[in-house]
């Protein structure tokens, strides 16, 4: 067994780790290359999972201890794949890994962040709040080490972290080091971004304060959020009443994404329990085309639509302004059922933004795309598989189970005969 | 809720697909284009209800009501659309038929919107013309007789009289079949709805609304047409001044034309004419421009720019070649110049020409039964 190659896994999401996880267990040598100082990926930035409402940190939490326990996956954070060649039981790849600045020692103390002058947009938190330039991505990260994000960093400030670092474990002489792999097999894992909602010019995000995205509603959400989980509006702090959710907002849009996003109306229908919860006396209202919950989802739908407070208005939101001087949110759409068109006042707006491929923008080579830059699984080199929202939109329950089947291809390409 | 039977016209269907509206099945109905749109009123807006009144072929629905017109198909709907449904267009599209289902005969209304009758259609016009050439015995060019200075005098080709017979023809068919098509198109429009407040006071207001292109301006992707669009409008207003002092030098001061540059007729026809290119030059940047966002546009859209485009073109170069002295070239483009005047009057009610007449209806409309 030992003298089989390893398998790469590009991206150390939870469809990454899962396959990264199956083919350890199974005695592979693995390796992943994360892009983000730290594993977990989206998930990582999750409140609750739907739909059983369970923080996904403790399903991350079991991930990554298997990851000590096993041995076998040798993770890569901070890196991007360069080049990709061979074939089926002999690919070499070549990563790029920028430098941390931060080395093994980190003992996760914060003394180099206290230190820190320099302050960076947290983009963890989409932007809602700022780290120093030393900084910890988030709470529970995943190596739990500092990193030093060098395009905020300020040389110039007397390297007050090296000094504050009583482990020796900051080395701003770090270099981006290339480090070449020979694998049998390779899984795409690379996830997925949120579609940038202000290029929506009717629906504000960026203009009008209180309209945010639904990933955003995630952090406010999580007690390791911005706001330690108080559900409040950007603009002014306000606990929120009356919160719209605009569905579709750029998915099923030929102008934006020409495809459904597939999570954004159970993701909505959980973030409305997240402010039903904390708000008692809250009125939520999401407006939609079509509710999309497949399969079993929809048991969640007709529960959050039992709600007497959440109403649901079908008619695509496409205008959205803000009342200047209460920051309200004004959101317009007709009201199809009643064939009037509304107007109506909200404290906040969350636009279910929809799922982008992450390769959209940075394609990885020696692979076939869709046109939306999503993975094209049927014309893939032999060898080579995609996981997850590599292809498609797709929840995180389906990602997994599509993870555990790549495994097994995985190792299909390692002992092929 | 009462039970409602709904029945499909397919054959409708297919008229409005073939009539510019082939995006019409993409509509899902999300109803981001009645919210996108500037210019429908709030209670039941447009145009997502005439989509799939479109859609399901229910042409009473789409023709008895003055929604259709009150789109001044500024494409707001077509660029935010996320099917690509191009809600503009459809309607475009349904307008077309709407004026083929009041404007009689119906074969004539057919003829114009479809492109194989366009030279049929300008055979009319020329063979009345040619005749009165021939009668004339002006067929050889060059025995035209000249005015008294030896200039070229049109009213010696083809004598007034004979063009005022021709047009006032045309024009007073063209207004039968307007006054027929609008009356009826009123009084479908009337079943079970309860009009208010005084009729003068409303086309007032609308006549005021349409001076100052008030709706028109509250485009927001097509901004710059409400400018064409009010250049091509004030030059018609201005050439049909003209047309009028004219009729009175002919007529009241027996004052025969050619009239001097230097005449306030003829200047405010000159610049009537000037702005009315400027106008239409734009109309055509301004189609170009928006492609992507609004659509090409139809057939039907393009006879109508087509047809004014040659009648001001052919309009300015009679003048030019007379005032050249070119014979050769000059009889033959005025001969053009009054055949395709011919198309634009004598087909209006059947063509994009009876947009004005039909907007204006249904905009008046709208003032009475409280839908503005």
């Amino acid at each position: 067994m030992s003298e089989r190659k390893g398998v790469l896994v590009i991206g150390g999401g939870i469809s990454g780790l899962t396959a990264a996880l199956e083919l350890a267990e199974t005695g592979c040598d693995v390796f992943i290359a994360e892009k983000n100082p730290y594993l977990g990926g989206r998930v990582a930035q999750l409140n609750k999972y739907f739909p059983k409402l369970c923080p996904p940190t403790c399903g991350l939490e079991m991930n990554f201890r298997r990851i000590k326990e096993n041995g076998r996956v040798k993770f890569f954070t901070q890196a991007g794949v360069e080049k990709i060649s061979g074939q089926e039981g002999n690919y070499d790849v070549t990563l790029k890994v920028n430098p941390r600045y931060v080395n093994d020692r980190c003992t996760g103390c914060n003394a180099c962040a206290e230190a820190c002058p320099a302050e960076r947009p947290n983009d963890f938190n989409f932007g809602m709040d700022k780290t120093k330039a030393a900084y910890l991505p988030f709470d529970q990260a995943f190596p739990f080490k500092y990193v030093i994000d060098d395009k905020h960093c300020k040389a110039n400030c007397g390297k007050a972290c090296l000094e504050a670092c009583k482990y020796g474990a900051i080395d701003l002489g770090m270099k981006a080091e290339t480090v070449t792999l020979n694998v049998g097999s390779i899984v795409v894992a690379t996830g997925w971004n949120l579609y940038d909602s202000t290029r929506m010019d009717n629906l504000g995000f960026g203009k009008v304060k209180n309209v945010i995205t639904n990933m955003m509603m995630e952090r406010l959400a999580s007690s390791s959020g911005p706001t330690k989980g108080k559900i409040v509006r950007p603009s002014d702090g306000k606990a929120v009443s009356n919160v719209a959710f605009v569905q579709c907002a750029g998915s099923r849009d030929e102008n934006h994404l020409a495809y459904c996003s597939y999570i954004c109306c159970m993701a909505s229908l959980k973030q409305v329990t997240y402010i039903r919860e904390q708000y008692p006396e809250s009125k939520a209202k999401i407006f939609y085309i079509d509710i999309r919950t497949p399969g079993r989802y929809e048991q969640f739908y007709w529960k959050v639509r039992d709600d007497a407070n959440v109403s649901f208005l079908k008619g695509k939101v496409a205008r959205i302004t803000e009342d200047e001087a209460t920051g309200d949110v004004i959101v317009e759409a007709e009201d199809i059922l009643s064939g009037r068109k509304i107007k109506e006042s909200f404290d906040m707006v969350v636009l279910a933004a929809g799922m982008e491929s992450s390769l959209k923008e940075s394609r990885l080579p020696e692979m076939s795309y869709t046109e939306d830059g999503f993975i094209l699984p049927s014309k893939l080199k032999k060898g080579i598989t995609a996981v997850g929202t590599a292809k498609s939109p797709v929840d995180v329950q389906r990602s997994v189970q599509d993870a555990t089947g790549a495994a097994l291809k995985g190792i299909q390409s390692l002992v092929r005969r | 809720m009462a039970e409602q039977i709904v029945k499909p016209d397919l054959k409708f269907i297919n008229d409005v697909i073939a009539a510019g509206g082939e995006s019409l099945k993409k509509c899902f109905q999300c109803a981001t284009c009645s919210v996108v749109c500037n210019v429908t009123p709030d209670d039941r807006p447009f145009p997502r209800k005439e989509m799939v009144h479109a859609q399901w072929g229910l042409k009473d629905r789409l023709f008895a009501n003055p929604d259709i017109w009150l789109c001044h198909q500024c494409s707001d709907c077509t660029a935010y659309c996320p099917r690509g449904a191009k809600p503009g267009e459809v309607l475009g599209a349904v307008r077309k038929l709407s004026l083929q289902h009041y404007s009689t005969p119906g074969f004539l209304a057919k003829m114009v919107g479809d492109p194989k009758f366009l030279v049929l259609l300008l055979a009319v016009p020329a063979v009345i013309f040619l005749l009165i050439i021939t009668y004339m015995g002006n067929l050889n060019m060059a025995s035209i007789p000249r005015g008294e200075e030896g200039g070229i005098v049109y009213a010696k080709f083809i004598p007034v009289p004979f063009i005022d017979a021709v047009f006032i023809a045309a024009a007073t068919f063209a207004a039968i079949v307007f006054v027929t098509g609008v009356l009826k198109y009123w009084k479908d429009m009337s079943q079970g709805v309860s009009l208010s407040g005084s009729l003068g006071a409303s086309i007032i207001a609308v006549v005021t609304d349409i001076l100052s292109h008030k709706r028109f301006r509250k485009c927001d992707v097509t901004k710059g047409r409400s400018t064409s669009h009010m250049l091509v409008f004030f030059s018609f207003v201005g050439l049909a001044i003209t047309t009028t002092i004219a009729v009175v030098y002919i007529y009241g001061l027996k004052w025969e034309s050619p009239y001097p540059l230097s005449d306030p007729m003829k200047i405010l026809g000159n610049a009537s004419a000037a702005a009315l290119l400027l106008g239409l030059a734009l109309v055509i940047i301004n189609r170009l421009k928006n492609v992507d966002k609004a659509g090409i546009g139809s057939y039907y859209d393009w006879l109508f720019i087509g047809v004014v485009t040659s009648v001001v073109v052919t309009g300015v170069l009679s003048e030019l070649l007379r005032l050249g002295d070119i014979a050769q070239m000059a009889y033959p483009i005025y001969f053009i110049h009054l055949v395709t005047v011919f198309f634009l009057f004598a087909y209006a009610p059947f063509s994009k020409m009876a947009h004005m007449v039909y907007r204006a209806t249904a905009m008046v409309f709208a003032k009475q039964s409280g839908r503005e």
